[in-house]
């Protein structure tokens, strides 16, 4: 079972947003495939710091080794813009709803030309 | 006519200020126990949403204003700039740590991470509150 | 349609074998966490390591973060009005 470690989930996490993003054609479902994708890129940014054998990143008194800190670290800033790209795009398919009645990509690209 | 369970609002009811207190105990124990600023924060927004989602949106603002939330996201921005150049003036380099370290593992122990973890909760606390205002309220028919 | 699951499964099948190659999972990391994890404690006088990263010596990193959320916070603000009939962006011809 040496295969089921995060690096490979992530990367079958990251395929599965990317097939819902090619073909759904609803407006909502791809910003949500976005979202998905992005937790797959942040999971596998985790899993290339793992230590085998090494605890949290909290110290204790004896404590061997550590996992790595650093790749957690920058990860929660891309968690929140994960979340932030989210909310405004899903503010603009209110606006798109509005404007042009539909949530279809195929009629509102025909309404474009 | 009431969509919301007789259950989900007896327990909301009744526990919303332990949701609280569970957020302030996060942001605040952040640099000894995992948690920190984020995750806090977002834990005290879900609980003005789900307070908003059980009483509904006229009941909740008398207790949480929406322009007093706006302020506090406004003002919170400013005093984290205002924390790094506070470092810059007294001769240390932006955004250092300038205060002094009490003992390992109480809560007044690591210099300026308390003060930016408190800034940052209340931050996002009320930014995703905010949010959720305006998602709700945008398209319905009140005034 | 077909074309895409195609593709997608190449590029899949690509990816595994570049992540199954020479790949060493689970050693330890580069020099900069070495630093962090020994000097972190008696440096910053935080026990959680993450936390004395990301607010104390990448803190230049989490002013960026927090400019972004506030940006997006104004945002949703700015673009959710209440006036039912036409919003304030279109702009009156004068």
């Amino acid at each position: 079972m040496t295969w089921l470690n995060g690096l490979n989930i992530g990367i079958i996490v990251i395929l599965i947003g990317l097939y819902g993003m090619l073909t759904k054609t609803n407006l909502i479902k791809m910003i949500m495939c976005l979202y998905v994708m992005s937790s797959g890129v942040i999971l596998f940014f985790i899993s290339l710091g793992y230590v085998s054998g090494g605890e949290a990143a909290i110290f204790e008194n004896g404590v061997k080794a550590m996992v790595d800190p650093l790749p957690q670290a920058v990860m929660l800033t891309t968690l929140v813009i994960g979340l932030g790209i989210t909310a405004l795009g899903l503010a603009l398919a209110i606006k798109t709803y509005e404007d042009n009645r539909t949530l279809d990509t195929r009629k509102l690209k025909e309404k474009e030309e | 006519m009431d969509r919301t369970s007789k259950v989900v609002k007896t327990f909301t009811r009744k526990l919303f200020p332990f949701i609280l207190l569970y957020g302030c105990y996060l942001i605040s124990h952040g640099h000894l126990t995992p948690g920190g600023g984020f995750q806090g924060g977002v834990i005290f927004g879900s609980a003005i949403i789900l307070l908003g989602l059980v009483e509904g949106i006229r009941m909740t603002e008398k207790r949480f204003r929406e322009d007093m939330l706006s302020l506090t996201k406004n003002i919170g921005m400013l005093i984290f700039m205002l924390f790094g150049f506070t470092g810059m003036i007294l001769g240390y380099a932006f955004l250092s740590d300038f205060l002094p370290k009490g003992e390992t593992g109480t809560v007044p122990s690591a210099g300026l991470i308390l003060l930016l973890n408190l800034t940052i909760g209340f931050m996002v606390g009320t930014g995703i509150a905010v949010i959720f205002y305006r998602s709700v309220r945008h398209g319905s028919e009140e005034e | 349609m077909t074309r895409t699951i195609i593709i997608l499964t190449l590029l899949g099948l690509a990816l595994f074998a570049f992540s199954a190659m020479d790949f060493e999972y689970g050693k330890p990391g580069p020099r900069v966490s070495e630093h962090y994890i020994e000097k972190g404690v008696t440096e910053t006088g935080a026990l959680n390591m993450v936390t004395s990263i990301y607010l104390n010596y990448r803190a230049y990193d989490t002013l960026g973060e927090a400019t972004v959320f506030f940006a997006t916070a104004l945002g949703v603000f700015m673009l959710l009005r209440k006036e039912k009939s036409g919003d304030g962006s279109h702009f009156e011809s004068s």
